[in-house]
């Protein structure tokens, strides 16, 4: 009984995800796509759940959800809101991108069928040590390349902000009645 | 066949667990946000001297009754060029992982809604996710007030979370699990986690400040410069929602997480032999916590936008940081006791607060050299 009902949830986080996935591509406006792409990755967090990786899926929700959909929700409160002519703009390679999109899927679709009798391993509850363990020691080496490349992007964030045109105007002048407080 | 309790099928107990949770949680949010309404009311009259409501009922009991009847019997109003799904959608984006948060609370021993093996990162998620709908709130008003408010609102909410979720990891250190259960057991004694961690205590103290949008830190609904901020076009009970439920439902799952990680949560005198006596401690701690709030909200000013961002990134993270780094260090130099541990954070806390005017007046006198020279050279260029 109890496995049916993980088969049934399984099948409801498939659907969701795929449908919202097919959102976020097809939908006109940026921000619907957005919140439709925090909703995939919730359910994916769901998934995670579902495979007894709780850990995983709770640093999905934050980092996705939380941090990554809500920058792009910040970076979309800043273009104008017409969404028509620019997305006319973009549908005109939907063919192309079926193509690609179809080539990239070929490869997915081959290696996940030849799983069919893969035996699913459950860890034994409580996943928190088994990966503090994998990433602070069997692979140290490739978690401190992750984080010197994550410096070395935000250095070029701050520089990219930095960077003063010499043809820059001046900043406005205070007025004398207002001090700076 | 397995047979739950009360004679059910395990799995049908389970769905009628889960209605039953659910029931409770959402009549615990609406009476402490009522409760915690009037207290707020309340508190603030007298340390500024006034009455505070007093007509409606016993000492104004039935204010707040009142007011919520109202919110509900409300038209619900909706301006003509607002984003309808989206409109509809932010208050329950927001509310949501409040309500979700109440799950992992550890309130007494027989009282915990699921002992999660990740109790406090699970509560970290949740927290992030509410400003999803804070921002949506402020785009789909189609209102520049409401936008300006949801943008200030994602930047001061990423930002002050990260020194949160470090000063939780220092905690988290020392008491060597994430179940809210188990850092609960570990404080059985009077000597709870303030003593060890109060730089921790007083940095995650500012940053759930921040987080829940609470004074001196309530930037993103500033009523003297956007209106309402993200809540302008909000009336009736999705404004009541959004604020009322979700603002103090926030503060006690905030409070919460500080009691049980620094106050020894549901631990006090006869806890041992009447377990369900561990609701009343708590819920004493959590109260005298949001105590803590109202009168930092009665006493403190509103810091500017830049003076928030520059308290966050250029004093709270590098505290936090260095509080982080000096814990885990002493923690694996002497991992039989916590004395040192306990020593470095009183050191720490006293120098923080010894040197953060210093640094500020510091700041300031800077900043102000560098604009009286950009003024001198806008004159000369003029």
């Amino acid at each position: 009984m109890l496995d049916f009902l993980g088969l049934v949830v399984f099948a409801i986080f498939t659907i969701m995800i795929v449908g919202a996935g097919l959102g976020v591509v097809l939908a006109n406006r940026v921000t619907t796509s957005a919140l439709l792409m925090a909703f995939t990755f919730l359910n994916m967090a769901g998934m995670f759940v579902l495979l007894g990786a709780e850990t995983i899926a709770a640093f999905q929700v934050l980092i996705y959800v939380g941090a990554i959909t809500v920058l792009i929700l910040y970076g979309v409160m800043f273009t104008p809101q017409t969404p028509r002519a620019y997305g006319l703009f973009f549908q005109k390679q939907t063919p192309w991108g079926a193509v690609l999109a179809a080539l990239a899927a070929l490869p997915v679709i081959v290696v996940a069928f030849s799983f069919h009798d893969a035996k699913t391993v459950a860890p034994p509850g409580g996943d928190l040590n088994a990966l503090a363990i994998a990433v602070f020691n069997s692979f140290a080496f490739p978690f401190e390349v992750a984080s010197v490349l994550l410096l070395a992007a935000m250095v070029g964030a701050i520089v990219l902000v930095k960077r003063e045109s010499p043809a820059a105007p001046p900043a406005a002048p205070l007025r004398r009645s207002e001090p700076p407080r | 066949m397995p047979v739950g309790p009360f004679g059910l099928d395990p799995l049908l107990w389970a769905i009628v667990r889960l209605l039953i949770a659910v029931v409770l949680v959402v009549a615990l949010i609406l009476n402490s946000s009522l409760l915690l309404i009037y207290l707020e009311r309340k508190i603030q009259a007298v340390m500024q001297d006034r009455i505070g409501p007093y007509h409606t009922g016993p000492f104004g009991l039935l204010q707040t009754f009142a007011d919520a009847l109202k919110l509900i019997a409300k038209e619900d109003v909706r301006a003509g060029h607002t984003d309808v799904a989206f409109f509809i959608a932010a208050p329950a984006l927001v509310f949501t992982p409040m309500l979700a948060s109440y799950v992992v609370l550890p309130f007494a021993p027989p009282l915990v809604g699921a002992d999660l093996n990740i109790g406090l990162l699970y509560l970290a998620t949740l927290g992030s996710m509410g400003v999803l709908g804070i921002v949506i709130a402020g785009w789909a008003s189609n209102n520049k007030y409401a936008l300006v408010g949801g943008l200030r609102s994602a930047g001061q909410l990423i930002s002050y979370e990260v020194p949160g979720i470090l000063s939780l990891v220092t905690a988290v250190l020392v008491v060597g699990s994430l179940s809210m259960v188990k850092i609960t057991e570990t404080q059985t004694g009077p000597l709870v986690n303030l003593f060890v961690l109060p730089l921790a205590f007083a940095t995650y103290l500012v940053s759930s400040l921040a987080e829940t949008n609470r004074t001196p830190f309530d930037l993103p609904e500033a009523e003297s410069e956007l209106v309402a901020g993200y809540l302008t076009e909000y009336s009736g009970m999705r404004w009541g929602t959004m604020l009322a439920l979700t603002e103090y439902g926030n503060v006690v799952v905030v409070c919460s997480i500080m009691t049980t990680l620094w106050l020894g949560g549901w631990n006090g005198p006869g806890v041992a032999a009447l377990p369900i006596l561990g609701v009343v401690w708590f819920t004493l701690k959590v109260y005298a916590l949001i105590l803590v709030f109202m009168w930092v909200r009665a006493t403190l000013p509103r810091l500017r936008i830049d003076q928030l961002m520059s308290f966050c990134w250029k004093i709270l993270i590098p505290t936090t940081l260095l509080n982080l780094a000096v814990t885990a260090v002493l923690l694996i130099a002497f991992p039989s006791t916590l004395v040192p541990v306990a020593i470095a954070n009183w050191i720490l806390l006293v120098a923080f607060i010894v040197l953060l005017p210093v640094v500020q007046q510091r700041r300031l006198r800077q900043l102000r050299k560098t604009l009286r020279a950009r003024t001198a050279a806008a004159g000369v260029a003029s």
